[in-house]
């Protein structure tokens, strides 16, 4: 029995050294030899699974996983049996040992028979299977998915080994970021950074001492040295030393953090699988950029690039991600030309990840240098990109979280909305909704689509609204009989048939109409509210947090079992040098992080006001006043809503009033804005809307200096949204004021309201309208047909045909 | 809508009025027109009505023929043109037949209809009749108070959409007969074809009318957000695992959970006495120790459960104190805690909470509870002897614990206190007592 053990245990060295010199083929012999011998090894089946995806690349990964599913569940099911073995047994064992005091030989017996069995979970430990599925997760963009165990797996990091640990760790991190989820990536930082910064002091330390210590086990000899002080001392120091043993027993090869010394066989552990303290160090250090860009602490990011650019230097490393990364940050920064340049310093494009990449954010940057023909270009390119890796071959599991074709696609949805081609541009939404559908922003974006296209008259269903650019008057009859028929164009209906069965056409594609434009909205809102509850749910928690971490560093007892993981690590030796060097940037960290939150909050404001404008236009437009007048409202009620919604909530709301026939209420919404009797505010101004369109936390010591191009380009971007000016809002609210007073009766004051509305916008249509309205109302027959003659908008058409 | 063909039919329909009975028009207009398109043709006729001078007059009585009989089948009431009809007789500017025939066609008196519009005009006698008073023919015809039907603001406050615009030359009457066209004569300058006018109007009245405009501005696109487009940074490669676990050789795992074992049967070594002198390492068995050092993930797998950990603490104690300060990452430290606070008091456990207190920080909660404990131990023991032994223990362990600043005595003073002046007769409890009053 033990023999064959042995046996084994050598074959599968040999299958672990063959795998770690990639002669898949020898390994897959070995494998196949050991699975006849152990056929339900789950390890065995799971490693033939591995080695084959390496050898002839990984096409199916969602068969590979089903293959490690298996695995796992054995694994379990394995581990129950040997549990409830290891129950009977000692159960016996107990019983025995009760029962009589002459049978303690068969109590030992029976517990030994408990310890070997309880011995077998041990190999039934499931953490590489696990972490395996996490990491196919991650490469097919599943991230929630992937998240979930390595969450699980995060829990119990301690019991571990090490070299697993710090793939779990460094999966976690990129996890973490791409599900935006910065207190997880926080805490995963920071329980790496402690194993890496331990590690560091020691070798910055590095006295004779401790580095003789180091090598060595703890043995009485040691002992023996702290023998004169108090005992406890001895213990703690010893403790220490474990650690550092355990840590950092080969000094340079954090691989040693895996505990590889304690196990002799594993001394040819792979190069590519173990990751130098250094290389460790530095991939932290673009971790913690990479957090304070999301969080968008570009001062921080700043200095923490600059760390990293040196480190590289220092190591002689390839620096093209520090260089990304330090594009992005002027990106961030709105330097768009020095964005640029480090970005064509960043990265050799002969690698087709890579070009798709670097096309992509170039079209970012050209986008918001307002240039949308240039930014489409690269964003196609990219698209190119992608899609010519995508049919790369052989296929490795790298290919499928390459390819980023649907973040593109959004990219290119974004462009094309802000070039007013909505369907295009709904297209792409459509698309990317396979990564995104979790994001309010999107279904807003789908929304403004179908308002876009409405508007324009390219929504299918709005085929019979006219042409809103001009009044239509018909003339009939002639001589003494002519007459004028002004034509009211579709005032008053919905001008919508709500048969749209199904929101998507044939192809699959979203038929841009009000209703779906209503249906988006929805989701959205929804999106948004679940969004919310999540903030006030675990806002608290962690907003206490920073005064939980002040309390810490000044009072080191409070760390309790609820702490975070990570933070036995650092007893009170550690802790000390830890507070100069290590806890300071995590705070930078913890407080940027609870920056971002209120971003995040005040982000969601603003779409949240957006949505229910959007929404309220929409059930107006439908023909739902009493929907539309408690979607005015809520946006209303909104604490810090912005003046221009405020305005267009208020707006909206009085019109849906006129159509509830209640015009008395309709009117207040109307007059909070008239001051000194007939004189009407401008209801936002320039800075408003200036406020509004680049909601930009500028801190102040940037503004003086870099800050200036972003200034100049943010006037590029404005171009990207229209909106009505300070002043054709005030038009707006003065003619609104007229059509109110005209349908009470007050024609008089109609008249002026009118007059005044036409002064400020002599273009607009419906105060044309409104004012001959008026004319006719109190007879001014004259008046009206002067207005009509002279405006520059009005069609006259001839004759009597429809 | 009206289309042309329905208008020019209309028209002469109304023209009809010269020379065919009103019943046979009636009855044409019903087969002609859908019931829907009646109404909406009926309403346009209404507002032609308004302006007196538009329609003929014997195009007048037919139209108004038309909107009597096409609801004569209901009360008057129902109507939707009553009131016009009621409001018309009583026109005082209104034609004096024209009002005598909405009379007869109230009066239900269906004679005048075998007329045409024409012979009724021409056979009427202004001296036979007696028109009604306004209230008395409101009260016969519209007694039912119509709700008001429900519209918006807008519509009710409506005007006709239709404006006269009289192309004439200056200084001209519009009324004059000269601009109306006659047949076989030249057209004027400013004449035109009453016909041909109404046959526009009848395609292009629009039943709603001219409203006011409200403007409902279109929200604002929202402006790009922060890190809305997506900016691209390479994936960290992340490539499958081996699992070097595998047939892996776990002999020495469980040579050391044989020691641990062992350990939670009897003190593993040398006798309890030597370990009692706080001996030093050397008598600790090595063995346990050097492989859970060696492989620090070892602790969590050699078997050892919170349940059993009281067994361990009172066999071997230095044991326990290294496993825990292994275990202090765990998430199961806390049971471990837990199980430590809850077992019977003993020299062994108070050793061990000592040793961990200087070796790694334990959560505040649990120091104190378990001096709490240890002091209501003292107090619940019966056994004299046992209880002197127990409290000389205590007070050491506090001692220590005050003095290597383990524990801030101002949270326990007056816990402390009681315990002190409760077993002052013994010597240590004296000293505790004095080392607190120092610390005051």
């Amino acid at each position: 029995m033990d023999s064959n053990d042995g046996v084994l245990s050598a074959a599968a060295k040999d299958a672990s050294a063959a795998f770690h010199w990639e002669k898949f083929s020898e390994c897959m012999r070995v494998l196949n030899q050991l699975l006849q011998n152990n056929g339900d090894d789950p390890k065995v089946l799971h490693n033939i699974a591995i080695a084959r995806s390496f050898q002839d690349g990984c096409s199916d990964p969602k068969n590979l996983l089903l293959l490690l599913n298996n695995v796992r569940r054995r694994s379990i099911e394995l581990a129950h049996v040997s549990e409830e073995h290891a129950d009977t047994v000692s159960n016996v064992a107990n019983k025995a040992a009760l029962g009589s005091k002459g049978t303690n030989s068969v109590a030992q017996h029976f517990s030994t028979a408990y310890n070997s069995h309880f011995g077998y979970g041990d190999k039934l430990d499931t953490s590489v299977t696990l972490i395996n599925i996490a990491i196919i997760w991650f490469h097919l963009h599943e991230y929630a998915k992937a998240y979930s165990i390595v969450d699980s797996l995060f829990q119990k990091i301690e019991q571990i080994d090490e070299g697993i640990a710090l793939r779990i760790c460094l999966l976690f991190l990129d996890v973490a970021l791409a599900s935006v989820d910065p207190w997880k990536f926080f805490d995963v930082l920071n329980y790496l950074e402690k194993a890496c910064c331990v590690s560091n002091t020691i070798s910055q330390i590095g006295s004779s001492n401790l580095e003789a210590k180091s090598s060595s086990l703890p043995s009485p000899s040691s002992a023996a040295d702290a023998s004169e002080s108090p005992l406890s001392r001895t213990l703690l120091e010893e403790n220490l030393e474990t650690l550092i043993s355990s840590i950092d027993m080969s000094g340079q090869n954090l691989a040693g953090l895996s505990g590889l010394q304690s196990s002799n066989n594993r001394t040819w552990a792979p190069s590519d699988h173990s990751v130098s303290t250094s290389d460790l160090r530095l991939k932290l250090q673009l971790y913690k950029v990479r957090l304070l860009l999301l969080t968008r602490n570009l001062k921080a990011a700043k200095r923490e690039v600059k760390m990293a650019m040196a480190m590289n230097v220092a190591h002689g490393k390839d620096s093209s991600m520090a260089l990304l990364l330090k594009s992005q940050l002027e990106y961030d920064r709105g330097n768009y030309p020095k964005a640029i340049k480090l970005l064509m310093t960043s990265s050799n494009q002969t690698e087709i990840g890579i070009s798709s990449i670097y096309n992509n954010n170039m079209g970012c940057i050209y986008y918001r240098l307002g240039k949308y023909h240039t930014s489409s270009i690269f964003f196609s390119k990219a698209l190119i990109n992608s899609s010519s890796l995508r049919k790369e071959n052989p296929k490795m599991l790298s290919t499928f979280s390459q390819d980023k074709s649907l973040e593109i696609i959004y990219n290119c949805g974004m462009q094309y909305l802000a070039c007013g081609k909505p369907i295009l541009a709904a297209r792409c939404f459509h698309k990317a909704s396979l990564i995104f559908c979790r994001r309010p922003l999107l279904w807003l974006r789908i929304a403004e689509c179908c308002l876009v296209a409405v508007e324009k008259g390219l929504a299918k269903s709005s085929s019979a609204q006219s042409n809103k650019s001009e009044v239509k008057v018909r003339v009939i009859g002639n001589g003494k009989w002519r007459q004028l028929a002004v034509e009211n164009g579709n005032f008053g209906k919905g001008g919508f048939v709500e048969k749209d069965n199904g929101f998507l056409g044939d192809d699959k594609e979203p038929n841009l109409s009000l209703p779906f434009a209503r249906q988006c909205l929805f989701n959205a809102l929804y999106l948004l509210n679940c969004l919310e509850s999540k903030y006030t749910n675990f806002a608290s928690p962690y907003s206490s947090t920073l005064d939980e971490n002040r309390r810490k560093n000044s009072d080191n007892k409070s760390s309790s079992v609820s702490a975070p993981k990570g933070s036995y690590l650092s007893n009170a030796n550690v802790d000390s040098k830890e507070q100069k060097g290590g806890s300071a940037p995590n705070a930078t960290l913890q407080s940027s992080i609870l920056n971002y939150e209120e971003i995040c909050r005040r982000e969601n404001m603003m779409i949240k006001q957006a949505l229910l404008a959007d929404l309220a236009y929409v059930e107006l437009h439908l023909g739902n006043p009493l929907k539309a007048l408690s979607t005015a409202r809520c946006l209303l009620e909104l604490p810090e809503c912005s003046r221009i919604y405020i305005f267009l909530g208020n707006v909206y709301a009085a019109e849906s009033l006129c159509l509830l026939n209640r015009p008395k209420e309709a009117a207040q919404h109307l007059l909070i804005y008239l001051s000194g009797g007939t004189h009407v505010e401008l209801p936002y101004t320039e800075v408003d809307c200036e406020q509004w369109r680049v909601e930009k936390i500028v801190d102040l010591e940037e503004s003086n200096g870099g800050f200036l191009n972003s200034k100049n380009s943010s006037l590029d971007e404005t171009q990207d949204v229209v909106f009505l000016k300070p002043e054709e809002a005030q038009g707006t609210l003065l003619a609104n004021l007229g059509v109110i007073s005209a349908v009470h009766g007050d024609a008089e004051q109609a008249h002026r309201f009118v007059m005044q509305a036409l002064s400020i916008m002599p273009d607009s249509l419906e105060a044309i309208l409104s004012s001959i309205f008026v004319d006719l109302t109190i007879g001014k027959i004259q008046e009206a047909l002067t207005k009509l003659k002279q405006c520059s908008h009005v069609g006259f058409l001839l004759g009597t045909s429809n | 809508m009206v289309s042309e063909q329905q208008s020019e039919s209309l028209m002469s329909l109304l023209n009809a009025g010269e020379h065919r009975p009103l019943d046979e028009i009636v009855a044409d207009f019903n087969s002609k027109f859908p019931g829907l398109l009646r109404f909406v043709l009926c309403s346009s006729l209404s507002l032609l009505l308004e302006n007196k001078k538009m329609l003929r007059p014997t195009q007048r009585l037919v139209a108004l023929a038309i909107l009597y009989q096409n609801y004569s089948s209901q009360k008057p009431s129902s109507n939707p043109f009553i009131s016009l009809l009621v409001n018309d007789a009583c026109d005082e500017e209104a034609e004096i037949c024209e009002r005598a025939f909405i009379i007869q066609l109230l009066g239900s008196n269906n004679s005048v209809l075998k007329l045409s519009a024409a012979d009724f005009i021409n056979s009427f006698d202004p001296s036979s009749l007696a028109l009604p008073q306004r209230e008395q023919l409101q009260k016969q015809y519209c007694n039912i108070a119509h709700p008001e039907p429900f519209n918006c603001l807008f519509k009710n406050a409506c005007v006709k959409n239709v404006v006269p615009d009289p192309d004439l030359p200056p200084g001209c009457d519009q009324n004059s007969q000269e601009f109306e066209l006659q047949p076989g004569v030249k057209p004027k300058i400013g004449s035109g074809d009453r016909d041909q006018m109404i046959t526009g109007l009848l395609q292009n009245l629009s039943l709603e009318g001219l409203g006011p405009r409200w403007i409902r501005p279109l929200p604002p696109r929202l402006p790009i957000q922060e890190g809305e487009l997506v900016w691209l940074n390479p994936a960290n490669k992340h490539e499958l695992l081996w699992d070097y676990g595998m047939c892996a050789d776990t002999s020495r795992g469980a040579a050391v959970r044989d020691l641990i074992t062992k350990a939670l049967k009897g003190p593993l070594g040398p006798t309890q006495q030597e370990l009692l002198k706080h001996a030093n390492l050397s008598l600790i068995p090595q063995q346990v120790l050097v492989e859970l050092t060696n492989d620090p993930k070892l602790v969590y797998h050699c078997g050892l459960t919170p349940r059993k950990l009281p067994e361990l603490v009172e066999n071997n104690p230095l044991i326990a104190v290294e496993v825990l300060i292994k275990l202090m990452n765990s998430p199961e430290i806390s049971e471990y805690f837990t199980v430590l606070v809850n077992m019977d008091m003993s020299l062994h456990s108070m050793e061990v909470v000592n040793r961990l207190t200087t070796a790694v920080e334990l959560p505040t909660e649990f120091v104190h509870l378990y001096i709490t404990n240890c002091i209501s131990s003292c107090e619940n023991i019966k056994d004299k002897y046992m209880q002197n032994r127990l409290v000389r223990l205590v007070c050491v362990f506090l001692q220590s614990l005050i003095r290597n600043n383990i524990i801030n005595v101002k949270d326990l003073f007056i816990e402390v206190q009681a315990f002190c002046i409760e077993f002052s007769r013994i010597r240590e409890a004296a000293g505790l007592f004095r080392l607190l009053k120092t610390l005051e």
